[in-house]
Parts: C-alpha cells; sequence; structure tokens
C-alpha cells in the first residue's frame, strides 16, 4: 500500500458501513463466480466478460489474466486469423484504458506481451507511439522503459533512432536516470555502425560532461563517465579522459568556493578518477597526499557516509604505504 | 493520536502493538482490502511471520493452522498459488516454502514435485527462469530458483552456471542489477541477483566497489533510502538495500542509525504495523521489511532476533536449514575486514 495517507480515526457513520458493506458483496460475488467457472473449465464469451469485469475492479488477479488468456485461446475466434486479429486489437484497448490508471502492475504487462505475441499482425509502430505517451506521463517508469525495450526488439534498425531517443529525453532532463541507463546498452551498437568513433565518443563525453556541470551533486552522471573511460580502446585516450575529468572537478570546486555541502560529490569523484589514473600511471606523490587529506575532509562534511571514506583511506593507504 | 509522529523516533519499536497487528490480519473480513489481496495471502503470511519471528514471537500465529492453509495451496503442478484455488507460480511457491521452513514443517510435501516445477521453469537454452508457464522472465526467479532449491537441497538439479550467466546479463554499468538483461538498476533487483549470486557462490562477478558506492547513495537526508537515484524513500528499501549491503560486507557505508529512526518514525503508534513512510497507512509488507532492516541496522533498543539477508528468514531457522553456507562461499578478498 505505498503514498496512502493516514487519516485520523473515527467510527464511520452508518451509510458508509452500508457502502463498504454493497462494495466487499459485490466484489466477493464477482470473484466467486469467476474462480467457479474456472474450476468448472467454463471457456465461453460470457465468462471473457465477466474477468474484464473482476480485472477492472483488481488487475492483481494474476490466476484470472492466466484465465482470461485461456478462455481468448477455446474461442472460436482464436482460429480465424481476421478474427483473432480483432479480439486482440479490442484486448490492446481495454489493457491501455488500465495501465493508465495502474503503470505499476506488472501482469498486465506480461499480458499486453502476450498479446502481440500472439497477433496475427502486430503493429509495432502503434506500440511505440503508446509506450512514448506514457513515458510523457512518468519518464522514470521502468515497466514502461522494459516494454519500451520490448517493442524494439521487433522492429528492425531501431538503435540509431532508439539513441536519439534518449538524447532527446536527455535534453529535456539530464536527471533521467532511466534514459541515460539505456543509452548505456545503445551505445555500443551505435558505435559499432558508425563511420567515425572518435568523434562519437567525444560528442558523447561532453555530454556527460555538460549533464556533470548542471548537477554536481547528481552521481548517475559521474557512474556513466567511469564507464564511458573503462569502455575506450586504449589506456591513452583513458588517461586522457580521467585527467579531464580531474580538470572539470577543479573547476567545479572552485566554483563552489568552499561549500561543504555542494562539493561532496566532486571530492568523492576527485579521490576516484586519481586512484583510477593512479592505476594506469602512478600518480605524484603530492596527488596521493591529496587524496587522503580529501577523505580525512569528507568524514568530516559527510559523516553519514564516514564508515565508506575510512574504508577507502586504508585501501588507498595499503596502495600508497602512507597511512600509519 | 496521543504523540505526534516526529515523538514516535524516540519512543522505540512498538513491539506488542506490532504483533497485534499482525495477528489481527486474518480477522479483517469486513474490509475490501482483504479481499482484494487475497490472491498473495501465502505472501501475506510469510511477511507477518517473518514479522514476529524477528520480534521474539514466533508463537504469535497459529503453526498448525498455516501449514494446513499453505499445503492447500499446493497444485498438481507441484507449485503453490497465493491462496487455496490460484494458479501456481514461483513467487507464491517461494513464499510457502519459506512458512514452511519456519514452521518446521518442510517434510511435509513431496519434495520432488517442488523441486520438479521449479527445474521446469528454466529455459535450458539461456538459462533464464519464468515466473510461471505463462513464461514472464525476472532476475527475481533467478535467486527464487536458487532459493527454493536450495530448502530441498537440490541446487545442482538446474543450470546454475546458465543462471548465473543471466544475471551477469542485467547487469549495469553503475554496478547494479535491473529485471533481467537491458533493465534499470534497481535496489530490489539488487538484492536478488546479489543473493542469487551468494547461494551460487559466484558473487565473484560483483563490481563490490562501485555497487556499494551507489546503494550507500539510496541514504537520503530523512535517513530512509530510496530504490533508484531521484526517487522517494521507503521503508521497504531498507530492506533491499541494507541486505544488499549486508551481503558486500558494507552496511557500514550508511548512517544506520538514522535509518533505524525513520523506519520507526513510520510505526502506526494507534494501530500498530508500519507504513511505507510516515504519515501513511500500515501494511503487513513494510512492517515486515521495516523490522528486517531494523535488525541488520543493529537497531538497539529491542533484542530483535538476527536476519539473514540472503533468505529474509531469521538467522536461527537458516542455521537449522544448514544454509549458512552462503557465508563461507564469499569471495576471499570480501572476507578479510
Amino acid at each position: 500500500m505505498h503514498g496512502h495517507r493516514r487519516q485520523a480515526l473515527r467510527e464511520p457513520s452508518v451509510d458508509e458501513k452500508e457502502q463498504n458493506r454493497q462494495r466487499v458483496e459485490k466484489y466477493c460475488t464477482l470473484n466467486t463466480s469467476v474462480m467457479n467457472l474456472r474450476a468448472q473449465s467454463v471457456f465461453t464469451a460470457p465468462a471473457l466478460d465477466l474477468t474484464k469485469r473482476l480485472l477492472e475492479l483488481n488487475t492483481e488477479l494474476h490466476t484470472v489474466w492466466n484465465y482470461r488468456r485461456t478462455i481468448l485461446t477455446h474461442l472460436d475466434t482464436w482460429q480465424d486469423p481476421t478474427e483473432r486479429q480483432r479480439v486482440l486489437e479490442s484486448e490492446l484497448d481495454f489493457l491501455f484504458d488500465i495501465i493508465k490508471k495502474n503503470i505499476k502492475s506488472y501482469w498486465m504487462w506480461n499480458h499486453r506481451v502476450w498479446t502481440l505475441n500472439s497477433m496475427p499482425q502486430a503493429d509495432w509502430q502503434r506500440e511505440l507511439a503508446l509506450v512514448a505517451r506514457l513515458l510523457e506521463l512518468d519518464a522514470r517508469n521502468f515497466h514502461g522503459w522494459d516494454y519500451r525495450r520490448f517493442v524494439v526488439s521487433h522492429m528492425d534498425d531501431m538503435d540509431v533512432a532508439e539513441f536519439a531517443f534518449t538524447t532527446e529525453q536527455i535534453n529535456r532532463d539530464c536527471a533521467n536516470h532511466s534514459a541515460w541507463h539505456n543509452r548505456s546498452k545503445l551505445l555500443p551498437g551505435v558505435l559499432a555502425k558508425s563511420g567515425n568513433v572518435a568523434e562519437m565518443l567525444v560528442t558523447e563525453q561532453s555530454l556527460v560532461l555538460n549533464a556533470i556541470y548542471t548537477d554536481p551533486d547528481d552521481q548517475n552522471a559521474w557512474l556513466y563517465h567511469e564507464w564511458l573511460v573503462s569502455i575506450q580502446t586504449s589506456d591513452e585516450d583513458r588517461l586522457r579522459m580521467l585527467r579531464d575529468k580531474v580538470a572539470a572537478i577543479r573547476e567545479l570546486l572552485e566554483l563552489e568556493d568552499g561549500d561543504d555541502a555542494g562539493s561532496k560529490r566532486p571530492l568523492i569523484e576527485l579521490v576516484d578518477a586519481l586512484a583510477a589514473i593512479d592505476k594506469l600511471e602512478a600518480v605524484a606523490e603530492e596527488e596521493r597526499r591529496e587524496c587522503l587529506d580529501t577523505l580525512h575532509r569528507l568524514k568530516s562534511i559527510d559523516g553519514g557516509h564516514a564508515g565508506r571514506y575510512t574504508d577507502m583511506l586504508q585501501m588507498l593507504g595499503k596502495r600508497w604505504e602512507l597511512v600509519k | 493520536m496521543s504523540q505526534t509522529l516526529e515523538d514516535t523516533g524516540h519512543e522505540g519499536l512498538l513491539v506488542d502493538r506490532h504483533v497485534e497487528y499482525v495477528k489481527s490480519l486474518d480477522k479483517k473480513h469486513d474490509e475490501i482490502e482483504y479481499w482484494m489481496t487475497e490472491h498473495l495471502r501465502v505472501s501475506g503470511v510469510y511477511w507477518g511471520a517473518v514479522a514476529v519471528h524477528l520480534l521474539g514471537r514466533s508463537d504469535a500465529l497459529d503453526r498448525d493452522g498455516i501449514v494446513d492453509y499453505i499445503l492447500g495451496c499446493q497444485n498438481d503442478d507441484g507449485g503453490f498459488g497465493g491462496h487455496v484455488g490460484h494458479d501456481s507460480h514461483i513467487l507464491y511457491t517461494m513464499s510457502a516454502v519459506q512458512l514452511l521452513v519456519m514452521y518446521d514443517a518442510l517434510d511435509k510435501v513431496d519434495s520432488g514435485k517442488v523441486v520438479g516445477y521449479v527445474v521446469g521453469l528454466q529455459d535450458k537454452a539461456t538459462g533464464e527462469i519464468s515466473g510461471d508457464s505463462w513464461g514472464e522472465k525476472d532476475t527475481r526467479f533467478a535467486f527464487i530458483s536458487l532459493a527454493i532449491l536450495s530448502f530441498f537441497d537440490a541446487v545442482g538439479e538446474i543450470d546454475v552456471a546458465g543462471v548465473v550467466r543471466y544475471v551477469e546479463r542485467s547487469m549495469n554499468y553503475d554496478g547494479g542489477f535491473g529485471s533481467g538483461p537491458g533493465g534499470e538498476s534497481h535496489a530490489a533487483q539488487v538484492f536478488t541477483c546479489l543473493a542469487a549470486l551468494a547461494i551460487a557462490g559466484r558473487l565473484d562477478i560483483v563490481d563490490r566497489e562501485r555497487l556499494s558506492g551507489w546503494l550507500a547513495e539510496r541514504q537520503l537526508r530523512s535517513g530512509g533510502l530510496n530504490g533508484r537515484p531521484q526517487k522517494l524513500e521507503d521503508v521497504c528499501y531498507s530492506w533491499w538495500v541494507l541486505s544488499s549491503l549486508k551481503i558486500l560486507g558494507r552496511t557500514h557505508w550508511i548512517d544506520c542509525s538514522r535509518l533505524c529512526g525513520f523506519i520507526l518514525g513510520a510505526q502506526d503508534t494507534d494501530g500498530g504495523g508500519i507504513a511505507d513512510r510516515p504519515g501513511d497507512v500500515a501494511d503487513v509488507y513494510h512492517t515486515c521489511f521495516g523490522i528486517a532492516g531494523l535488525s541488520l541496522a543493529g537497531y538497539g533498543g529491542y533484542p530483535l532476533a538476527e536476519v539473514d539477508p540472503v533468505y529474509c528468514m531469521p538467522v536461527s531457522v537458516i542455521e537449522r536449514a544448514g544454509l549458512r553456507k552462503w557465508v563461507d562461499k564469499l569471495p576471499e578478498s570480501w572476507k578479510q575486514a
């Protein structure tokens, strides 16, 4: 029961009690009818209609969704491709209405996948437009994104278009992690097709650095940058990117000008970047010292994560033999 | 109301009220929610049973009644439905088996039938596990299949390497895991993937530093944890995030005492039970994961039973079942403090 506010306790009125009693009775009667028909293996159009009425009241009844699919495949209409197409199209309309009301139900998305997979002629373009509308309502809904990937997997040569879709989402809100995530899954394929990999990677780096400048406190853009470093093909490129990152951090820290709350994330990233550089080519004693000093500073400004900084101090101290 | 919500954080865990709340759940026949949640009753009983076990009141619920009810939910295919007469699903099969283990009644089921049901859900080509005969795939089911089989000492009956490959394909750049290959990282899926790898003895494939760093950032100013960046905190992530950090050996990377304060603030001081966040209506799911979170966070105000971070059951029960061996299978480098 997520996000349901608690009301002050009070005794319900007689009318409210009666309304509630009727609601319970109506639901239980319908539920019992459907479950009885199912137990008797009744696979008819009237039974199908009852499952619809019940599922409109409660989308979470997976047994009833299963029963509904079984009925659909038993009806005469299933054998005729034109009829089957018509029946399943109305199934999609029914689903769209209730998905809008409860976008987080696993069972409805499963049923939609089954419906599309069972159609003689699935209109994937229409599904893509529909899921785009749903993501407009909730840009981070992971069911929506999972479904989008399912739809795209049934279409040809979508990598570049999908990549452009994530650019659009990120330009709208650079903290849309779902879009960044999907981008990371698409980028390798897009690079493989690209005529100019080096140029694309430079563009990608500036996109993520821009996200970092927009909100330095947002961990996600930093993680994406780290990943971008890891997929470079040469240590030379990795070093160059890490050095660019350190320069960007120093610039950010100057802007924050000692504001402890604002500089926490860049400080962690500074340590991570220098430690990563050090794995490729040993950093100077001075920068090692800077890492350890920074971790001490982090412990004092971000006490909630002190355990993490202590572990990092120990790990780097051991690596550099600098700590007592 | 006698106290403001801010005060409840200082009041401590309302043990008796939570036990009474859990006991009352089976009597709310005049409430529509009772009937609307019938399809997952087996899981509801599991959440309630974990709550009272961790509160040290394992005798609060009627053991024989629960065991009989669970046995009545098993179908001919060997799996369990969420209620009597409902279709089998691996989610409810997990809750049913966990309850039978907690009430020491696993010998009452035909182990071969349950094992056969779970083994039958694996795609032999890809290693993926379906939730039921309709074929929905999810990393949750990967964990559940290994967990159920482990209770029957039958993990070797499925292609474990295939399950591990599937989990590995679901890993993302932030070190986390999604609902499947391509899915965005989400703390609950992170838990299921880590728990699956723990049982398989393959946590070595995890990027421990990166994932621990991502999980540590799930704590918000309120002390509560969220499941993904930029999302609201919610008591259930006290379990999903902290159990993951526990498996990674990194619960000290967040501020556990502030987390305890957040969970306690979400208690219903009148009716008992814990909600998703302060001021909301309590439910048994958040009551279970709130109390389990307090146990993992080392809450000092009450002697809670220790919870196992892989199975979400009391450590004493998991030891009795001989399943704490996942601890011995941790990567060597993780074992050093």
